[in-house]
């Protein structure tokens, strides 16, 4: 049996893709969509073995709430028909409060299996030392669960559909395979990105031709995310693991530097994974939707999160941002506060409890720990205060005037959203937040550049060679970005070309990866980093 | 006609693709075996420095196979040329690579296999990138791009260094192994992974067909061998029908002393250890009477040099 | 559709309602205005935006803001 650990794995990009696309190709409609979604629970199988039960459980549940809820909608649509109109409000109310409770009943499973796998360990760990505070002689066992990889993604899509099903946004699957594929469909079920049952399920279904522009796009897409994720982010971790792990014994400079380049990992490494997960979809055929665009090019830290891990962010929004923020006693509360307060700072408050709700949703989703919990706080505190300062901004700037919308102002706006964001993870991927604090304190305490005279600071890991194909590489990609900003697309660009020059930039894709991926003797293959999330 | 056309474009770009990773790979390829020039693992490639067909007897394996054979003392002995090209963990999937590259420019008469690297489990996945790496040896030496010169383009493989001590790593620490009676006997069989019994026989046929006799065994160690383990490879030589010998069952004879002969608590022996086992093995070779004499061999003149070298720092026994 | 732009242009002026189409998409309104603007317009044409019609689709452009008012009026 085919055995890997993720979609950097050889025997995925030689083996299992170029299988599974094939078996596509050649297969007449109604059977594409089977050996797709045969191809997802053999990948599961591959990644995770047996725990593909969880998968199973989940889809299976998920299609049986789906057709229970649209029961009880019928019903209601059926006696909202036959019933005189005063009796109408009461009825829907009634039928409502059984849906809730099935929605209830759904999450309970979903949320609770995820809850269990991933956090009580989290949670025994803390109630023991909060028992030992208390002097309590009693320590909880701390459990230890495996978990099946994209657990915390396809368990956001089935609840999206359970909420979609009862908002009426969609009709409920009765095809259970059709349901099945939506959950399981291999290019984004380890690392989403996450989708809606209604801008997938029927797009995976229908299972369209392969076609010659898409194979050829979706080739080009996954070859440049293998250089950001191979290139770029494996050659940085060299450098990174040793600073985290040992960042007792390295100065302000150095861990400035490290945070700087520890986001650049996180976004090659994420969106690279990415465009693997769109690039593969795109030669099947299918629109996945995109989990970034250009994020540091963002303004403000707000803007940053619409335009980092799109998928997610718009998933926390759909159903728990505006659910809280539009529930009735907040917006009671909004509409009061508008009165007193204005249009501004109105809105804050019941915002504010809701985008908390958000942000600690947000950090705990990336794991269990005080880390991502003060990742999260971090984020909600920019993005209130953000709010809050706003206005005085922009009378300030109206008085000194500074044009707004000038390049030089943009600029400065997208540099210090930027830095904002190297902070921020800089504290998500320390070793614990009280590490995270220390090597915070260190950027100022302790900064020197002693280490960038002497040279040393390319014997940490990275030599000046590594940092100088990383800064080519960067530079590559900075371009790229550019143009997709000014929305020119690159690849039909390439596609216009004559053929010398197409097969040229696979050749030259292929062979940069080739001769400079951080692979083989000499490196250990780093995991992508939001598998483990 | 527009499908001809495609597959033709698809059959020539991989066709180019290859073409390039061979050229690539000629430009990445060490030109020296020294680490300088990005070779690897030297000690054990030093054999690429050997005089074309001089090398009698071949000993591949793990850190066991270097820590217990000791080339120079065969040659005292007996003037047979023996090379251990053995490395620290060795896969069996690196095993494979060694022998082929070993048999490039030497016919050895025997191959000695140590087998403790037969228990080392070869992932799928390293088995096939070794694979790879064998037709495209860029994806081997591809890291060596920080140190490229012109030479490289256009300059001529060479290689020119070979170890004085043939692959033994000399050391002669001592600390007592405390495991005692580490073969008590059982019927029980540790079970040899599926892949690797695959690569022993690819090795057993290989030595057929270039007129080499296989040998398998088992060098002392109270930390990596068992009665259970000796089961599953005497197992695998009747089925492949080699020879096998197991030192640790053979105390009587060897007469290793677990308290002074092991550098690390029994997981390898030392140097007062690997006269021993090397002394045995000497025997083991003139029994077989396929190898002759080369001490007083011109042609072999560089070997009692080396000798020399590696006495004055073993001294002389 | 007046009263709509002049809501708008209170809540975020920078923007000119009449052509743009991407108020979402072009992070013109951040989540914090959506809430004001929800609130503003449930009170100033006596309707309820369920969540469910918190999409991009709806709250892009004036017009179609315009055109989920009328709806949801319709509804009541």
């Amino acid at each position: 049996m085919l055995t890997f650990s993720s979609y950097f794995s050889i025997e995925y990009l030689i083996i299992f893709l170029p299988v599974s696309i094939g078996a596509y190709a050649v297969l007449p409609q109604r059977f594409r969509r089977l050996s797709l979604l045969a191809s997802s629970y053999l990948f599961f199988w591959a990644v995770s073995g047996k725990l593909i039960a969880y998968l199973i459980f989940s889809t299976l549940s998920v299609h049986y709430i789906g057709i229970w809820l649209s029961g009880i909608q019928d019903s209601c649509d059926r006696l909202l028909e036959s019933s005189p109109k005063e009796q109408r409000k009461e009825i829907k109310a009634q039928y409502t409060a059984k849906q809730r409770l099935v929605v209830a009943f759904a999450l309970l499973i979903h949320i609770g299996t995820l809850l269990i796998l991933k956090y009580t360990p989290f949670f025994a760990s803390n109630i023991n030392s909060l028992f030992g505070l208390l002097k309590i002689p009693v320590t909880l066992k701390i459990p230890f669960f495996l978990m099946p990889v994209g657990i915390s993604f396809y368990t956001l899509q089935a609840v999206s559909y359970v909420f979609d099903v009862y908002r009426r946004k969609i009709r409920a699957d009765f095809n259970l395979l059709r349901l099945a594929l939506f959950m399981s469909f291999f290019p984004q079920i380890m690392e989403g990105p996450i989708c809606r049952y209604s801008d997938t399920a029927e797009q995976l279904w229908s299972a369209p031709k392969i076609r010659q522009q898409n194979l050829t796009f979706g080739t080009q897409r996954i070859l440049f995310g293998l250089i950001k994720k191979i290139v770029i982010a494996d050659r940085l971790n060299l450098l990174i693991k040793n600073v985290f792990a040992g960042y007792e014994n390295y100065d302000g400079f150095v861990i400035a530097l490290v945070a700087v380049l520890y986001t650049i990992q996180l976004y090659m490494d994420f969106s690279g994974t990415m465009d693997l997960a769109l690039g593969t979809g795109q030669i099947f055929g299918m629109r996945l939707p995109e989990n970034f665009q250009r994020p540091f090019f963002s303004k403000t830290i707000s803007e940053f999160w619409k335009r980092w891990h799109i998928t997610l962010g718009a998933w926390f929004k759909d159903y728990i941002f505006y659910p809280l923020s539009m529930s009735r006693p907040l917006k009671k509360l909004t509409s009061r506060a508008r009165k007193r307060l204005g249009n501004h700072f109105g809105p804050l408050l019941a915002g504010a409890i809701a985008l908390f709700c958000v942000w600690l949703c947000n950090g705990l989703w990336h794991g269990a720990g005080w880390n991502y919990i003060f990742f999260g706080m971090f984020h909600f505190a920019l993005i209130l205060s953000g709010n809050i300062v706003e206005p005085f901004a922009v009378s300030i700037t109206d008085k000194l005037h500074i044009n707004r919308s000038g390049f030089p102002y943009r600029c400065m706006q997208m540099i210090r959203t930027s830095v904002l964001v190297c902070i921020g993870e800089l504290f998500f991927r320390a070793p614990g937040l009280k590490a995270g604090l220390a090597m915070f304190r260190k950027i100022f305490m302790d900064f020197s550049l002693a280490s960038l005279v002497d040279g040393t600071i390319f014997e940490l890991g990275m030599d000046k060679y590594d940092f100088i194909i990383i800064f080519i590489s960067l530079i590559g990609i900075f371009f790229v970005s550019v143009l997709q900003e000014r929305n020119i697309s690159l690849r039909e660009k390439i596609s216009r070309k004559n053929i010398v020059i197409r097969l040229g930039v696979y050749y030259a894709l292929i062979l940069f990866l080739v001769i400079f991926g951080a692979y083989g003797r000499g490196y250990v293959p780093v995991d992508p980093i939001y598998a483990g999330f | 006609m527009i499908y001809v056309k495609k597959i033709f474009i698809i059959l020539a770009f991989f066709l180019g693709l290859a073409v390039m990773l061979m050229g690539l790979s000629f430009v990445f390829m060490p030109k020296n075996n020294m680490s300088e020039f990005g070779m690897e693992e030297v000690s054990a490639n030093g054999i690429l420095g050997e005089k074309e067909n001089t090398i009698d007897v071949l000993v591949l394996g793990d850190s066991e196979s270097y820590s217990s054979i000791s080339p120079m003392e065969i040659w005292k002995d007996t003037g047979y040329t023996t090379y251990v090209c053995g490395t620290s963990a060795q896969p069996l999937n690196y095993t494979v690579t060694m022998l082929y590259r070993a048999f490039e420019k030497q016919t050895p008469k025997i191959v000695i296999l140590e087998t403790n690297t037969i228990y080392r489990e070869v992932t799928k996945s390293s088995a096939l990138k070794t694979k790879i790496a064998n037709y495209f040896s860029i994806f081997q030496y591809h890291d060596r791009w920080k140190s490229l010169g012109w030479h490289d383009f256009i300059g001529k493989t060479n290689f020119t260094w070979t170890d004085d001590y043939k692959g033994y790593r000399y050391n002669s620490s001592i600390a007592p192994s405390t495991k005692k009676d580490h073969m008590r006997g059982t019927a029980v069989i540790a079970k040899i992974p599926e892949l690797n019994i695959r690569y022993v026989e690819e090795i057993k046929s290989f030595c057929d067909e270039n007129g080499a006799k296989l040998l398998l065994l088992s060098a002392p160690s109270t930390a990596n061998w068992n009665y259970s383990r000796h089961n599953g490879i005497q197992n695998l030589a009747d089925e492949i029908g080699c020879e096998y010998i197991d030192l640790n069952l053979m105390n009587d004879k060897l007469k290793i002393d677990w308290n002074t002969d092991t550098h690390d608590k029994g997981d390898h022996l030392n140097h007062s250890g690997a006269v021993k086992v090397t002394r045995y093995i000497s025997e083991f070779l003139s029994e077989t009477e396929l190898l002759t004499d080369h001490r007083t061999d011109a042609e072999y003149a560089k070997w009692n040099n080396s000798l020399k070298n590696y006495e004055s720092v073993v001294g002389k026994s | 559709m007046k009263r709509l732009i002049e809501i708008l242009e209170e809540l975020q002026p920078e923007v000119d309602y009449a052509t743009c189409t991407d108020l979402i998409d072009g992070h013109y309104l951040d989540s914090l205005s959506i809430i004001s603007l929800v609130a503003e317009l449930e009170e100033e044409y006596d309707i309820t935006i369920p969540t469910v019609e918190i999409i991009p689709e709806n709250f892009n452009s004036a017009e179609s803001l315009w055109a989920m008012i009328v709806r949801l009026q319709e509804d009541n």
